[in-house]
């Protein structure tokens, strides 16, 4: 369907250039473009940021930065990725969409739209990811500040995403609840354990599509803190999670539901943190 | 505005409005094999080559491939010869009503470019972004299959 | 009389899995859809539709829209025929009711037409629906079976000029009520009863082409609808009563279709079309968006059927009640021969009962219209039948399987209720003639493991796994009322023109139709050119629907190459100088027993160009006496988590008699495309609906179809059996394969975790709930 309001589509040169077209007026980013059609917007002016040099990969366990421009695509054949907290993030993406969306769709565009069944924020929030983004100068947040502050509903380039270290001892896990494979989730649900002598030194768990967008379960998390991962401390985090979850209805699911699917989507990643643990160590 | 495309190894140029997508600029311009589902990304008809990996051309602005080059169906054939997979599409029975079909060449078209000896789930995950109504999809990987086999010189299924 | 070939059943074209005829045209994407011809000056038409389920329309103003620049036309009840028609496709007179205009003065669901706007551009066309102020006056809506059927119920249809329905005043488009026996004798005389109600949702076909139609006129001035139909010759005689406008000076033409599954059975864009190149005499196309697919095409009749069985202790089915309350949404296509076949496609299964009663009603509602889905009513009714089987073994403490068996028709038998009930009227007497359903039934036990794994609950962490059957059987084609013909002419190089009315809408009918004249005429497919569905080139065929083409089509097209094939026959008797009734046709030629031969292509030459010439050629119909019913037995393995109620089908199996299949990869398509399409019914398809009637997921990310990564497993048998009034001893297989899915995966579900599930579809959700309640 063609977009009846935009009339430009610029290349900018550099972000300068592209935050100044951005400025001027009614304008949006456009990378893979994916949503800028699904969700139009009255922008009259289209900036095509992936002729920048704003894509790729780099690190690996002691960090990974991703270009913003970067597709989901890249991202699931990325080796560094692969590697990086027993390949979590390929994990994730595999279950993002289709192949066909996953070939246009890029990191930042996904992040910047912010779709509250976002399978992406769910880990990336659990990971401890920061978000880096350009309005005139550059910044780096922690991702759910970037949310927490709606920094993704102003007047910004997103430029990448970095992932921290990983110490020894780390495991992260998601699962996606849905329909059909192809489908948005029901309710998806990411963690994330430090250890070391075998108790939980940190851990984030995350509950996302709830229908709202991803939040820190940080009661649940503190379930875990200082213990050993035994399934009775999982069965208790899964506890807490349930009560913590905001959970809601729509066509999909009713909060009973979800709240349901809550404990269990906690209770099965803890599970396989568990058993990826007791796998590497 | 104008933009410059390579088309199924053709450089073309075509004169577009700036909102418009990929599908239908391909349409419009002759590319009947490209089909119009769903126009939301969730049927796969309309998947293209865009610089060797398949994409909805419906989510794709056409002011986006400026520069950069499209495979479509019509451009699976090589010197009048069907390709691999279409070959094998036709023995297998996975064409029914054939609408889908197009975007799915073109995702298995991806998915052998990138990996040249897929596992079963490896075809279905390729090709679950094209939605079918008419073969339960069990033909369409059988055919994928047997056109990995033929690829790598093996016998027929 | 079955020639000698047929008796051995050997062919050489036939049962073979030839590569379809239109399949190179179809893998290289060549423009072959309606949508693909560009003409110029084509105008884009849009559809305004009703934001309200019930509502008068008190003003429509188009002066602005008129006005806007590259606006061509605008339809509305004001400016159009107001003559009301059906939209169903079907025979004539058509049983469904007389109930719908062009543009009507009431709106009666969230979707139905209200004006229509042709204009040069869909941008433009768009923006001018969106100028049409309407005033509507809202009226109370009806959304439910009960609210339609409430004693003080709004009227959905209180005009006074629609024809055909039951009683309009209590919202009863269709009313059904036959007997055998006595029922209430006949449970009083059971020793087990068990009874069932199973509800169905709204679902939609979701043809991946969505509707569409491209009108122009010809050179001479005559209408062409080049169109996505199933039904070409319906659509001509229902567009020219709708618009009264001469028969003969429209011609419809059905390009290749992309799916249709009953939705295309409808006329639904072509009167709106015709009417707009009527007016402007220009070209128009108007095609469907997704979110009006949803809404304003077709759906499924949601169903409500209850089942009562009684048996003796032996499980012998003494009597057998079935009620069905069908919802038609809001026009009554299709409502009363749904509803009908709701019972006559399901209770001559099981024909030892001796007491039937079969009742129901087809009621309207403020929602979106249903229509012809494959199965047809016989999906709804088996949810309920085989259900109440299963719950009937449990009780008598047979195994499933064993109580089919006992009760299941066989070959040379009959039952009571193909008289009684047709499809909306009186049937036909129908014996059996083959029926290989109890080796159907042996295959897929074997295959599923139903003796090593029925019963056993085998837990894989919080999954359990179960096995669940159900038996089937449909029909091929109406009876005394389907008519196909076909017209076969030969080339003078041995080729031969197939001309069909028979409507290939993906199932491959082009094909397998050539092969049948190919067998009879002893050429390759090759030789065969197939034409089909052009109302001014093909004879007549009623089109494609009730699973007639293989069966009813098939047989005209063997006729027509039989006569041709004495044609030739008698011409190479000339030429041999032998007798006609030593020759036999093959390879191409004619053969004498001297061992003198002529190829038919010399026998064309002489035909055309030598002596006494004339075209060989011949135009042959069949009107089917009666509807032999293909079977199925189907086995479903299911894994149920019983933390989440997520339902895994593990393994599908279904075991087919589709008589002789005349293409075995055609078939197994049928059957595989039916069964994903049943899949997806039973687990995840559902429309919903907002309390004012409004679709809230008219599209593929919020209405889930199944993907390749979930699709089990699928097995499907084609198990030989010999249907000796088909072609070939062919029967149709079009629409049984979807039946099978909800009550084999229901029984299923029950095996594995102790639920009975009477709800479709039978989501992650109802599942937890159910097992939850049982605890």
């Amino acid at each position: 369907m063609t977009l009846t309001k935009v009339s430009e589509f610029v290349r900018p040169r550099n972000l300068t250039e592209a935050f100044s077209l951005l400025e001027e007026k009614k304008a949006r980013i456009i990378a893979g473009g994916i949503d800028v059609i699904l969700f139009p917007t009255p922008a009259e002016r289209l900036i095509d940021i992936t002729a920048l040099p704003l894509s790729g990969i780099e690190g690996g366990e002691e960090g990974v930065s991703i270009g913003a421009t970067t597709t989901m695509t890249e991202l699931l054949e990325s080796p560094v990725l692969r590697g990086y907290l027993n390949g979590a993030v390929c994990e994730m993406l595999r279950q993002v969409a289709s192949p066909l969306q996953r070939n246009l769709a890029t990191v930042g565009g996904s992040l910047m739209i912010g779709h509250p069944w976002s399978d992406l924020i769910t880990l990336f929030l659990v990971i401890g990811a920061d978000v880096t983004y350009f309005d005139g100068e550059e910044h780096e947040v922690p991702i759910d500040r970037f949310y927490a502050e709606n920094i993704h509903r102003r007047r910004v380039i997103l430029t990448g995403i970095n992932f921290p270290a990983v110490r020894r001892g780390t495991a992260a896990a998601f699962i996606k609840f849905s329909r059909t494979a192809f489908d948005i989730a029901l309710l998806n649900c990411a963690a994330l354990v430090e250890t070391a002598d075998g108790r939980c030194t940190a851990a984030r768990i995350a509950v996302g599509g709830t229908p709202r967008r991803a939040k820190l379960l940080v009661r649940a998390a503190a379930e875990l803190a200082g213990k050993p991962l035994s399934e009775e401390v999982v069965v208790q985090a899964a506890r807490a999670a349930q009560d913590e979850a905001e959970v809601g209805d729509d066509i999909r699911a009713s909060a009973d539901y979800r709240r349901e699917l809550v404990g269990v989507g906690v209770y099965r990643v803890l599970s396989r943190i568990r058993e990826r643990l007791e796998g590497s160590a | 505005m104008k933009i410059a495309v390579k088309i199924n190894d053709v450089q073309r140029e075509f004169s577009i409005t700036p909102g418009e997508t990929l599908l239908e600029l391909l349409r419009r311009e002759g590319y009947k094999g490209v089909k119009k589902g769903c126009e939301t990304g969730d049927c796969g008809a309309c998947a293209v080559l865009l610089d060797g990996r398949a994409v909805n051309s419906c989510l794709v602005l056409a002011a986006k491939v400026d520069g950069h080059t499209v495979v479509t169906v019509e451009g699976l054939e090589k010197n009048g010869e069907l390709a691999p997979l279409q070959e094998a599409f036709l023995d297998t029975g996975a064409v029914q009503c054939g609408y889908c079909t197009p975007g799915m060449l073109i995702a298995a078209t991806d998915l052998l470019a990138h990996n040249p000896d897929p596992s079963e789930e490896e075809i279905k995950e390729a090709i679950s972004g094209n939605l079918c109504r008419c073969t339960g999809y069990v033909k369409q990987v059988e055919a994928i299959k047997l056109a990995v086999q033929r690829m790598r010189g093996g016998e027929d299924a | 009389m079955p020639s000698r070939e047929e008796e051995r059943r050997e062919f050489n074209v036939v049962k073979h899995g030839a590569r379809k005829v239109d399949g190179v045209s179809l893998v290289t994407g060549r423009p072959k859809f309606t949508a693909d011809m560009d003409l110029p000056d084509t105008l884009y038409v849009r559809i305004l539709r009703s934001p309200h389920a019930h509502a008068r329309i008190v003003e429509i103003d188009t002066s602005e829209a008129e006005a806007m620049p590259g606006v061509a036309l605008v339809l509305t009840h004001k400016n159009t025929p107001t003559r009301r028609f059906t939209t169903a496709g079907q025979g004539y007179p058509e049983p469904s009711p007389y109930d719908t205009r062009m543009f009507d003065t009431k709106v009666r669901f969230v979707g139905d037409r209200v004006a229509a706007v042709a204009a040069e551009s869909r941008e433009i066309a768009e923006a001018a629906v969106k100028a049409i102020k309407v005033t509507y006056e809202e009226l109370p809506a009806v959304l439910s079976i009960d609210a339609a059927l409430a004693p003080d119920a709004p009227v959905i249809h209180d005009e006074d000029d629609s024809a055909g329905i039951y009683d309009a005043a209590r919202n009863i488009v269709a009313d059904v009520d036959i007997d055998v026996g006595d029922v209430e004798k006949g449970f009083a005389e059971s020793d087990v009863i068990v009874e069932t109600v199973c509800e169905l949702q709204y679902a939609q076909h979701t043809p991946i082409e969505p509707h569409v139609v491209l009108s122009y006129l010809d050179p001479d001035g005559r209408l062409v609808l080049r169109t996505a139909t199933q039904v070409p010759f319906h659509v001509r005689r229902i567009v020219a009563y709708a618009l009264d406008y001469p028969l003969h000076n429209i011609r419809v033409i059905k390009p290749r279709i992309g799916g249709g599954f009953g939705t295309k059975q409808e006329i639904l864009l072509e009167d709106i079309a015709a009417l707009t190149t009527l007016r402007t005499r220009r070209p128009a196309l108007i095609e469907l968006t997704r979110p009006e697919e949803f809404v304003a095409a077709r759906t499924r009749h949601p169903m409500r059927v209850r089942v009562k069985l009684g048996a003796k202790p032996d499980g012998t089915l003494h009597a057998m009640e079935m009620e069905a309350i069908s919802n038609t949404g809001a026009y009554g296509s299709h409502g009363l021969t749904v509803l009908s076949n709701t019972g006559s496609k399901t209770l001559p299964l099981y024909n030892k009962a001796e007491n039937v009663h079969f009742y129901g009603k087809a009621v309207y509602t403020n929602l979106p219209v249903a229509g012809a889905y494959r199965g047809y009513g016989a999906t709804q009714g088996y949810f309920a039948l085989e259900t109440a089987m299963d719950e009937l073994a449990e009780k008598l403490g047979l195994d499933p399987v064993e109580l089919r068996r006992r009760n299941h028709i066989r070959a040379g038998e009959t039952s009571p209720i193909f008289v009684k009930l047709g499809e909306g009227r009186e049937g036909v007497e129908q014996i059996i003639k083959s029926c290989e359903l109890e080796r159907c039934i042996e295959i897929g036990m074997a295959r599923i493991g139903w003796a090593e794994k029925r019963g056993k609950k085998i837990r894989e962490g919080s999954w359990v796994h179960g096995l669940g059957m159900a038996v089937h059987m449909q029909g091929s084609g109406i009876p005394q009322i389907d008519m196909a013909a076909a017209t076969i002419k030969m080339n003078e190089d041995g080729s031969f023109n197939l001309l069909v009315g028979a409507t290939d809408i993906g199932t491959g009918s082009d094909t397998i139709l050539g092969q049948i004249a190919a067998e009879v005429l002893g050429v390759p497919l090759e030789k065969i050119i197939v034409y089909s569905s052009d109302t001014d080139f093909t004879p007549f065929d009623v089109g494609a629907y009730a699973s007639s083409t293989t069966y009813v089509s098939g047989m005209a097209v063997k006729r027509a190459a039989e006569k041709v094939r004495s044609q030739i026959v008698d011409v190479a008797a000339h030429v041999l100088d032998a007798d006609p009734e030593t020759l036999s046709l093959g390879d191409e030629g004619v053969h004498a027993p001297n061992g003198k031969s002529v190829s038919l292509a010399e026998v064309c030459h002489y035909a055309m160009y030598k002596s006494d010439q004339f075209q060989i050629a011949a135009t042959a119909s069949f009107v089917p006496e009666e509807s032999p019913p293909p079977f199925v037995a189907s086995f479903a393995e299911v894994a149920v988590d019983t933390e989440t109620g997520f339902v895994k089908v593990v393994k599908f199996v279904t075991a087919v008699d589709c008589g002789t299949p005349i293409n075995p990869v055609l078939a197994e398509g049928q059957m595989e495309g039916a069964l994903a399409n049943g899949i997806g019914y039973a687990l995840t398809e559902e429309m919903l609906f907002s309390s004012r009637g409004r679709v809230r997921n008219p599209n593929l990310f919020d209405y889930k179809i199944l993907g390749a990564l979930d699709i089990p497993p699928i097995e499907v048998i084609l198990v030989d059996s010999y249907e000796p009034t088909g072609p070939m001893g062919a029967k149709s297989i079009g629409e049984i394969g979807i039946n099978a899915p909800i009550p084999t995966i229901a029984n299923a579900i029950y095996d594995a975790v102790g639920i009975r599930l009477r709800r479709t579809p039978f989501t992650p959700e109802r599942v937890l709930k159910a097992m939850r309640n049982k605890e």
